[in-house]
């Protein structure tokens, strides 16, 4: 349970509805070690790179397939339905079964906080594969923690232009990366 | 690339996007609209509709609508990958076995050869291209809004989509067909329904997954 004075992981996606993105990178970073821990209570075996993998294809998952939930649900279930369901996907990509039964997600512990040690490779790979400029605003905002106004003004783009790249980009890079690990 | 990178890149893209809910209600209208129009040109209503839609024969419309609504609903539920649709999916099943008892029934009151004269008609095979081709733009909508969302089994929600489709196709079509009897429709139309089935989950199988 979350402390008091935390906002709720469902204020928190409401308000990334409405394009708060403080709210949506906090909610977000807390989701992480919860899906870091299913990841690795399920494939540990893999090596914690091939797990940090899988994590970051379920965040971009989570990302991409947002709209299905229903803001007047609890949040939680939808994660972990979303979190097993990319999970069991990508081990089978990988060429490894699991076995996530539903009623299991819930009570697996989070990974421990504070802990992103790994430069995770697909993700890098798959950016690399993007059209140069879509791959170029991805960086700059991720890696270099630019924002899209000041990537904007440096690519010769509108704030707005760059948010649709962006949002091009993530739809993109889903699609690669099914196409890359099969 | 770190995960915390990915985090940073990924909050930055807010473009709002539309709920599959939000999807159905949007493209269905528009599709349903457009196939009525296009049996008003291409089939036309039969001249004694008046007639029809105050008497027994309306089932054949309303029979499809009823399963058009259920799928609408189911779908709108598996949509959400954490949604349990065990109530949305007994409707449908309820609906289905109620066609399979008529069908039962049609069977065990009809010699075959009588089942064999009623479908000796071009219109059988008019019936079983017409409707797929009349739910075609609802199927379209359907998984266009299903692909939002997220379901756990995209061939079934495919199907259900397919369901949904046929149905829509299958009211429309009923306005133009002049064959009432129960054989008839449930041979012609359950069986173009399970044509835009079929065709959903091919499809649904592809593209609905994630």
């Amino acid at each position: 349970m979350p402390p008091m004075d935390e906002p709720s992981w469902e204020s928190l996606m409401r308000a990334a509805n409405r394009g708060d993105q403080r709210s949506y990178a906090r909610l977000l970073g807390a989701v992480t070690p919860v899906v870091r821990g299913i990841v690795r209570a399920r494939g540990g075996t893999l090596g914690p790179e091939a797990c940090e993998d899988v994590v970051q294809e379920v965040l971009l998952t989570i990302h991409l397939k947002r709209q299905s939930w229903r803001e007047d649900a609890p949040l939680r279930p939808w994660l972990y339905a979303v979190t097993r369901h990319k999970v069991v996907d990508a081990f089978r990509a990988r060429g490894h079964r699991v076995e996530i039964p539903v009623e299991d997600v819930a009570e697996i512990l989070p990974a421990p906080p504070g802990e992103d040690p790994f430069e995770a490779r697909d993700m890098a790979r798959v950016i690399g594969r993007l059209e140069p400029r879509a791959a170029e605003i991805v960086r700059a905002i991720g890696i270099d923690g630019e924002s899209a106004a000041e990537a904007g003004a440096r690519l010769g783009m509108s704030e707005g232009a760059v948010r649709v790249a962006l949002h091009r980009a993530f739809k993109s890079l889903a699609r690669l990366r099914e196409r890359m690990i099969e | 690339m770190k995960t915390d990178a990915l985090i940073a890149a990924l909050a930055a893209d807010t473009t709002p996007r539309v709920a599959p809910g939000a999807r159905l209600a949007r493209s269905l209208p528009v599709a349903f609209v457009v196939s009525v129009l296009l049996l008003l040109v291409f089939w036309q209503v039969r001249p004694d509709l008046a007639e029809v839609l105050t008497s027994v024969p309306v089932y054949k419309t309303l029979v499809p609508a009823a399963m058009a609504l259920a799928a609408l609903w189911l779908a709108r539920g598996m949509a959400r990958p954490e949604a349990r649709v065990g109530a949305e999916a007994s409707v449908v099943g309820v609906l289905g076995l109620g066609l399979l008892g008529a069908l039962a029934y049609g069977l065990a009151t009809n010699s075959p050869a009588e089942i064999a004269e009623l479908l000796d008609t071009r219109d059988f095979e008019n019936c079983l291209i017409s409707v797929p081709v009349l739910a075609a733009l609802p199927l379209a909508g359907a998984l266009w809004a299903m692909k939002a969302g997220a379901p756990r089994h995209p061939v079934l929600a495919g199907a259900v989509a397919g369901l949904l489709a046929g149905g829509i196709g299958a009211a429309v079509y009923s306005l133009h067909c002049p064959h009432d009897p129960l054989m008839y429709f449930l041979s012609a139309y359950g069986g173009a329904m399970l044509v835009v089935v079929a065709l959903g989950a091919v499809i649904g199988g592809r593209v609905l997954r994630w």
